[in-house]
């Protein structure tokens, strides 16, 4: 078989057609969440994120095993988003708080699993998934979870627009802005723990930051970045996945699929990054979210 | 002190706001009618914007009393203000077109689901008129000038419709033909029974479209007429050796401390 044959021909395979499954819902709720994670330029918050995340799926699987880690991986994402949106808004740091907390619960989750018969085994899995390995149970519970998240964006959506663009006239307006950080976040740890067969606790960064930042590359019109950034995430799983089995069937080496994947994302960004910088300049649709811009805007007053 | 036989629309008695436990802005009182416009006036750091915050509810009250449109501050108040806040509070660089910004303005009347209706697309239609900035409906946010931004930005607040209007430094970066539409929406929105609240630091602009000052400077320094509170001792308590134009000539404090 041969890696272009893997493309169409490979996800007759159960194994193959449960992990593209898995990762299409994905690419549906992190394209989506992730083109807010850009416009609120959220990626280090969505990095604590995961990492708080972690030992709760680790938890999770020492107790109930790989389809009974949710149960343990929900609670922390809860607990997580929470912890992190009322950090937050206090007055410390948020990058230093951000911080504090990844590393903290990033290690408390690698202790937990160090409690389990095969460790390195079992911390290879969680952190970078078992892509090829999923259960239709993972396929089913991912699916849900996702939908989840998926709906709390659509539901919150122009709150989350308003908030985005202009936090203060939001807030005037009598959105929460405390409400929306909270659902939003919630939404980050739900792929989170979505993720976590998949592509793992360490490659889901790339599944929510990635699509949303090719998004914000390819277009200037709100409508359109939506749908890039889902399109681009599930072009990008299903030629990462058949990559990934081609490339191990042919030249008979196990390559990981989670891992081939988010190669894949990364390829694609850089792809579209390129394509930015040699089109004509008459041909852009706007300009980069340059994270100076703001930055350079001296503040007016200071309790501002 | 009364000025009007209008409705008072917002009242304000010993009111004070805070950032956390930090007390920006304390000592409030004031009324402001129906068809009036206040100017707000004091250095950087006053409390100008804070007072704009508290009165929106952004930030809370921790002291005194606030009453809008003869009530306390609720969902439905909320919905009857407009804000216009500072231009560079805003991303200038967000994916939208100034149409989607105007609209924002109709969000909490659509709640969470509602597609946005023939009315609101009117309301927003109207704004975009009433700010000369109709042809440029379908431009991206990002793509217009400085002093379109503002005028996109106050469209956006008046698409609510709004009773009150806050406006936080609106003359800023303003060329003259900007400003001067700037100040007749602001004339013709009080013939409308629109009550206004501005925050400046343009005196001659506030004696233009304005009927009452509030000068503070963390604390009230004083609240009345322009003639009233424009007088030498109160600008010498809010300022500290800062030019104020007052009337075209430009009065230099004493006291001059270097900001």
């Amino acid at each position: 078989m041969t890696v272009l044959d893997s493309l169409t021909s490979a996800f007759a395979l159960p194994f193959m057609g449960r992990a593209l499954m898995v990762l299409l819902v994905l690419s549906v709720a992190a394209g989506v969440i992730g083109v807010f994670i850009n416009l609120r330029g959220l990626e280090f918050l969505s990095d604590g994120l995961t990492h708080a995340v972690f030992p709760g799926i680790a938890a999770g699987f020492v107790v109930g095993g790989r389809d009974g880690l949710y149960v343990g991986a929900l609670i922390a994402a809860i607990a997580a988003a929470i912890v992190l949106t009322l950090l937050a808004n206090r007055k410390v740091s948020s990058d230093a708080t951000i911080a504090i907390v990844l590393t903290a619960m990033f290690s408390l989750g690698v202790i937990f699993v160090s409690r389990s018969s095969d460790f390195s085994g079992q911390l290879e899995s969680l952190l970078f998934g078992h892509l090829l390995t999923v259960t239709a149970t993972e396929v089913v519970i991912t699916s849900v979870v996702a939908v989840v998240a998926l709906l709390l964006m659509v539901v919150t959506f122009r709150g989350q627009l308003f908030l985005a663009f202009d936090r203060s006239a939001a807030h005037a307006a009598g959105y929460r802005p405390v409400v929306l950080n909270l659902t939003l976040n919630v939404a980050i740890a739900l792929v989170v723990v979505a993720a976590s067969s998949a592509v793992g606790n360490l490659l889901v960064l790339a599944v929510l930051i990635v699509p949303g930042a090719v998004a914000r590359l390819a277009a200037g019109r709100l409508s359109l970045l939506f749908v890039i950034s889902a399109g681009f995430a599930m072009l990008a799983s299903w030629i990462g996945l058949a990559a990934a089995f081609g490339l191990s069937v042919s030249a008979d080496v196990a390559i990981p699929g989670g891992a081939t994947v988010v190669l894949v994302f990364v390829l694609g960004y850089l792809v579209v990054l390129g394509w930015r910088a040699v089109r004509p300049i008459s041909s852009r649709s706007g300009p980069l979210r340059s994270s100076d811009s703001r930055a350079s805007r001296e503040p007016v007053d200071n309790h501002a | 002190m009364t000025f009007s036989t209008a409705p008072a629309v917002l009242q304000l008695s010993g009111a004070a706001f805070a950032y956390g436990a930090d007390v920006a802005l304390d000592g409030v009182t004031l009324t402001v009618h129906a068809g009036e416009a206040l100017a707000l006036i004091g250095p950087n750091g006053s409390g100008k914007s804070t007072f704009l915050k508290g009165v929106l509810g952004i930030l809370p009250l921790t002291a005194g009393t606030l009453q809008i449109f003869g009530t306390d501050r609720t969902a439905d108040t909320a919905r009857s203000l407009g804000y216009l806040p500072q231009s560079d509070e805003v991303d200038p660089e967000f994916p939208v077109s100034l149409e989607q910004v105007v609209l924002m303005g109709r969000y909490r009347r659509l709640g969470w689901w509602r597609l946005p209706a023939r009315a609101d697309r009117a309301a927003a239609a109207e704004a975009l008129r009433v700010t000369g900035l109709t042809a440029l409906a379908k431009t991206r946010f990002g793509l217009l000038s400085g002093g379109q931004q503002q005028r996109g930005l106050l469209a956006r607040a008046l698409a609510a419709n709004p009773r009150m209007l806050l406006l936080d430094e609106p003359f800023n970066g303003l060329d003259q033909p900007n400003r001067d539409a700037l100040v007749e929406t602001i004339r013709e929105l009080k013939s409308h029974g629109v009550a206004v609240l501005i925050t400046t630091h343009d005196l001659v602009l506030a004696r233009d479209v304005c009927d009452t000052v509030l000068l503070v400077n963390g604390t009230q320094i004083a609240f009345g007429t322009l003639a009233d509170v424009l007088t030498l001792e109160n600008l010498q308590a809010a300022f500290s050796g800062v030019q104020v134009e007052v009337d075209e000539h430009t009065v230099v404090l004493p006291g001059h401390d270097g900001h």
